[in-house]
């Protein structure tokens, strides 16, 4: 799967599962409060039942004169007596509570109920009935939910992977399209390219042609038609390609390219101010450090004025090149690195210079830092830990 | 030294209120309840009836000592036949604070919450 595709189908179930669960949340919400107080009802008419027993046996009690009465004390529901005045006279319920006539009312976790008493029977005229609230029924309920999420999560993480790939297919296979478009045309490329820059060569060698400006001109186009063809085979091919790590020097092969960029460079006579450490070595693959070599020069070329300058620095820590070009904004500046982003679109290019540099700069854990100001040029620095 | 006499007076004020209580039952037996029982007056019935309809100490004082100085079959909780074998009492004679105590004790010697056995036990 392609690095576009799994982005554009994690964004997808993100957005989906997201939605999905707000909604199945919202509905777990309105369903646990109808069905708690469903189960609070069902709790208080069974309290108001056992109220009612209470008082037939308090009437029972008021007509018996024997020596001693017994309260009908029960641990659950626990209750308590209280005359006219709202004052205790007898129960198992013994702590404060404000009486409220005729009143269901939940407090902290326990249920009450409170009825009066007519005619005052033992002198009660308010009977307090309350007991703890029964939660086994809301864990029971609470854990049902739970579980229907769960279920509905993972059914319908399932539903929008497929959903997800379905939607893709089309994005898929036009990508895939378009590759398979690029690898042909680089690889149909090669050949042409590789004859025009070997002919070149053997005219610049003889007298007839050797210093005329229509074959500087057909070299310059073709080095720059070689680069763009060395830039595609290297994104197209990247992950099919071994990268082989030698002990490089970077300084020679900074100068000669330098010297390869000589022609296209004079044609805006743009001048090279060079500062090489001499011997300076790298563990790089050749193939990367040419493209990063290469690109950072012929960006510099590009997008630099005429009679302008480009200065190339290497120490043992970095490699700096910086042009006197259009210079690019700060906020183009964090798009830059991405395939086919350009900063001015009066210049040629696909885009895919500085996409290949940040690869390579990541790979090898190099810091790519680039510092810009409008009008006035362009610095790209990559560091290197020693 | 404070402790001793905090507490000797404490014993005392126990002792004079134990001797008030004992003399009010005392009269209430003499007063009252002895021409009851000869009449065979059920005092807890009568005593369970105004519980019923005035709920608290106070008001049941209140309403007795009401009927005490006008006995009337208005000023009773008492259904109408209970005066069919019961004759109608005639007006105290006592003076109110006299009244008030004795009805105070009345209450008092049948109070529902000294019946209850405790629960907790």
């Amino acid at each position: 799967m392609l690095k576009s595709e799994k982005k554009s189908l994690i964004r997808f179930l993100l957005i989906y599962l997201l939605s999905t669960f707000l909604l199945f949340a919202l509905a777990g919400i309105m369903f646990y409060s109808y069905e708690t107080e469903h189960i609070l009802d069902k709790q208080k008419d069974k309290l108001s039942h056992q109220a009612q027993k209470i008082k037939t046996q308090i009437r029972a009690l008021h007509n018996t004169f024997d020596k001693a009465l017994v309260y009908p004390a029960s641990d659950v529901p626990e209750s308590a007596i209280y005359d006219s005045d709202k004052n205790y006279i007898m129960g198992t319920y013994k702590q404060l509570k404000v009486l409220d006539e005729d009143k269901l009312e939940i407090q902290g976790n326990r249920l009450f109920y409170i009825s009066k008493v007519e005619p005052y029977y033992l002198g009660a005229a308010y009977l307090l009935v309350t007991k703890e609230i029964d939660d086994t029924l809301l864990w029971e309920l609470q854990k049902s939910i739970y579980l229907f999420m769960l279920i509905a999560g993972i059914f319908f993480l399932i539903l929008g992977i497929f959903l997800g790939r379905l939607f893709i297919a089309p994005m898929r296979s036009s990508m895939e399209k378009m590759n398979r478009f690029i690898e042909d045309t680089t690889h149909e490329l090669n050949t042409p390219i590789g004859t025009i820059l070997a002919n070149i060569e053997i005219l610049e060698s003889s007298d007839k042609y050797g210093a005329s400006k229509e074959l500087n001109r057909i070299e310059i186009a073709s080095k720059t038609l070689s680069r763009i063809y060395d830039d595609l085979t290297y994104l197209t091919f990247n992950h099919k390609y071994n990268r082989c790590i030698e002990h490089l020097n970077v300084s020679d092969i900074l100068e000669e390219r330098i010297a390869y960029f000589a022609s296209m460079s004079d044609i805006k006579q743009i001048k090279f101010d060079v500062n090489i450490e001499p011997s300076m070595y790298l563990d790089i693959d050749n193939n990367d450090l040419l493209r990063v070599i290469d690109n950072l020069i012929s960006n510099a070329i590009k997008y630099n004025k005429l009679g302008g300058t480009i200065e190339v620095r290497l120490t043992n820590r970095s490699l700096l090149v910086r042009d006197t070009g259009i210079g690019i904004s700060k906020t183009d500046i964090e798009v830059i690195s991405q395939r086919f982003k350009r900063a001015n679109d009066s210049e040629g290019g696909f885009g895919l210079g500085l996409d290949i540099i940040n690869q390579i700069v990541m790979y090898y854990t190099y810091v790519l830092e680039i510092n810009s100001t409008l009008k006035e040029g362009t610095t790209m620095e990559i560091r290197w830990k020693r | 030294m404070e402790k001793i006499i905090f507490v000797c007076l404490f014993v005392l004020t126990k002792l004079i209120s134990s001797e008030i209580d004992v003399s009010n039952s005392t009269i209430l037996q003499n007063k009252c309840l002895s021409c009851h029982k000869s009449g065979q007056i059920p005092d807890e019935l009568i005593y369970r009836r105004y519980l019923m309809v005035y709920s608290t100490h106070e008001r049941m004082e209140n309403a007795i000592f009401m009927y005490m100085k006008n006995p009337d079959k208005k000023n009773s909780v008492m259904h109408h036949p209970f005066f069919f074998k019961f004759p109608m009492k005639n007006k105290s004679d006592l003076d109110d604070v006299t009244l008030h105590q004795m009805i105070n004790a009345y209450l008092v010697k049948f109070d529902i919450k000294n019946k209850f056995t405790d629960i907790d036990k």
